[in-house]
């Protein structure tokens, strides 16, 4: 692996980001604005999770 | 590790066994997803008497049926719901963002859905090439390229821009006019095919320019043909514009999946998107022997909306037992795309079928059953001649027969042609298997 990173800390705050993203789109009362950044921002999350914590939930493998 | 060398080191550098544990899983998560979601995947898999729960290990992979461009055809189209996806679609359809197809010269084209996410981590997957090639956020990219309905370029463009360059759109330009655009704006890097990288220098000398000493392109990313791969071409290129090539592949249906480093010591495959297999053309055999030629097996671990699970490419391909001094653990492949398993091959970029070609002679009634097609290289530039005869009772109709020719060529296999008619009789008959298409450009 990679000890110059610490991959769980990211892993957790990109976590963080997802919950973060699903919230304001389940809060966001239909505005378009609102929903479709949103969603924008889960696809950038998702990026993260391909890039970090799919590597990172192997160390607890 | 070296930063500012990676993209991302963490899957970059991530040791063999683990690249391997990360690959099984993500190859379980996405045959896992397309089972759930895709009537299409469902049935191939229930007709095979798997389920996602069955893949354990890696040689439980082999047991995941196949799939080919045919089969993607057979589900999409007019009368196919959700049009034009068909039962391959995986998502609702309100979700897809982004439409491309193949370009159909091997037949009907394939209708390629993506959400925004399959898109997004389509750029994702280039950004590793681009970086890894020495792109920085100081390159001004150039794109000498009109974006099409097709793949290429698009990703180009988008992983150009997050890595925080300049990104310059040369579409519409001629090729004059792009040269001098390129210099104007002082470009520092492009991606072409081969082809129209040789062509642009050519075109920038007849202007009374030198690439290397009069514009500023230093980093080239060729795609679309093998030329990036073939060492005398990859020379001439370089010479030609004082600046590094890189070769890169991918195409619509799988995505984006191999790319040289700055190191230029073969197509690095990026296992950590995709998982890539090789096998023996006639048995069907798994390679894993380094140097060994096999066909091609390609997975894309994250595109949801079509999901690219075990395609069968039919490109030809060996892994290289060599590692790179960049220090990834991306395997290499070994001389790039080596050939096709069938009879299509890439000209001018485009890939080109035969049958296409024979359905069109075959469709025009003033022809006679015999024709020959041969590709050249004029130059830079691939060639292609087509040699039919007319019919005796039609010999007053050339210029019609050429100009129907010449459409329905263009229509199905988005290329054109000189066109060499020929005395009735005169075409070689033969009674063995006729070898109608010669490629006769040096490889």
């Amino acid at each position: 692996m990679t000890p110059e990173y610490d991959i769980k800390a990211m892993a957790a705050r990109i976590a963080a980001l997802r919950r973060d993203a699903t919230a304001l789109k389940e809060i966001s009362g239909g505005i378009e604005a609102v929903g479709r950044n949103a969603d924008r921002i889960l696809a950038c999350v998702r990026m993260l999770e391909i890039d970090v914590s799919d590597a990172a939930g192997l160390d607890e493998g | 590790m070296r930063n500012g060398e990676y993209w991302n080191p963490i899957l970059e550098t991530l040791p063999p066994e683990k690249l391997r544990q990360l690959q099984l899983k993500k190859f379980r998560e996405i045959v896992t997803w397309a089972y759930d979601h895709s009537r299409f995947y469902r049935k191939l898999y229930a007709d095979a008497g798997l389920e996602p729960g069955d893949i354990k290990t890696c040689d439980d992979i082999r047991k995941v049926p196949k799939i080919e461009k045919a089969m993607l055809r057979e589900v999409q189209g007019p009368g196919k719901d959700p049009f034009p996806y068909g039962d391959i679609l995986s998502v609702p359809l309100e979700q897809v963002t982004d439409y491309r197809q193949t370009s159909g010269t091997t037949g009907q084209p394939v209708y390629q859905a993506d959400t925004a996410q399959d898109w997004e981590c389509s750029t994702e997957a280039y950004c590793y090439a681009l970086y890894a090639q020495g792109y920085r956020d100081t390159d001004r990219l150039f794109v000498p390229f009109g974006y099409n309905i097709f793949i290429a370029f698009w990703a180009y463009h988008y992983a150009g821009q997050k890595l925080g360059c300049e990104v310059i759109p040369g579409g519409v330009l001629n090729t004059e006019a792009r040269v001098l655009k390129m210099q104007e704006l002082r470009a520092t890097a492009m991606g072409a095919t081969p082809t129209y990288v040789l062509g642009m220098a050519e075109t920038a000398r007849k202007l009374g320019l030198d690439p290397p000493k009069d514009l500023f392109i230093r980093k080239i990313t060729v795609a679309g043909e093998p030329g990036g791969s073939i060492p005398a071409t990859r020379q001439r290129m370089e010479a030609a514009w004082g600046a590094r090539v890189y070769d890169q592949v991918g195409s619509t249906e799988i995505g984006h999946w191999g790319w040289e480093c700055r190191h230029q010591s073969g197509l690095h495959v990026n296992e950590g998107f995709f998982l890539v297999e090789i096998e023996d053309v006639d048995t069907g055999e798994p390679i894993t022997e380094p140097g060994q030629r096999g066909k091609m097996v390609v997975t894309n671990f994250n595109r949801l909306a079509q999901p690219c699970i075990r395609f069968d490419v039919k490109d030809i391909i060996a892994w290289n037992a060599q590692s790179c001094d960049c220090g990834r653990t991306f395997r290499l492949l070994q001389g790039g795309l080596q050939g096709r398993a069938d009879d299509i091959t890439k000209v001018k970029g485009v890939l080109l079928s035969p049958a296409a070609i024979e359905e069109v002679v075959r469709d025009i009634p003033q022809l006679s059953d015999e024709y020959y097609v041969v590709v050249t290289k004029k130059g830079d530039i691939d060639d292609i001649t087509l040699k039919v005869e007319i019919l005796p009772e039609h010999q007053g109709e050339a210029d019609a027969i050429r100009t129907a020719l010449t459409d329905q060529l263009r229509l199905k296999t988005n290329l054109g042609y000189h066109i060499e008619f020929h005395d009735y009789g005169s075409l070689p008959r033969s009674q063995a298997k006729t070898r109608r298409f010669q490629d006769l450009r040096p490889h």
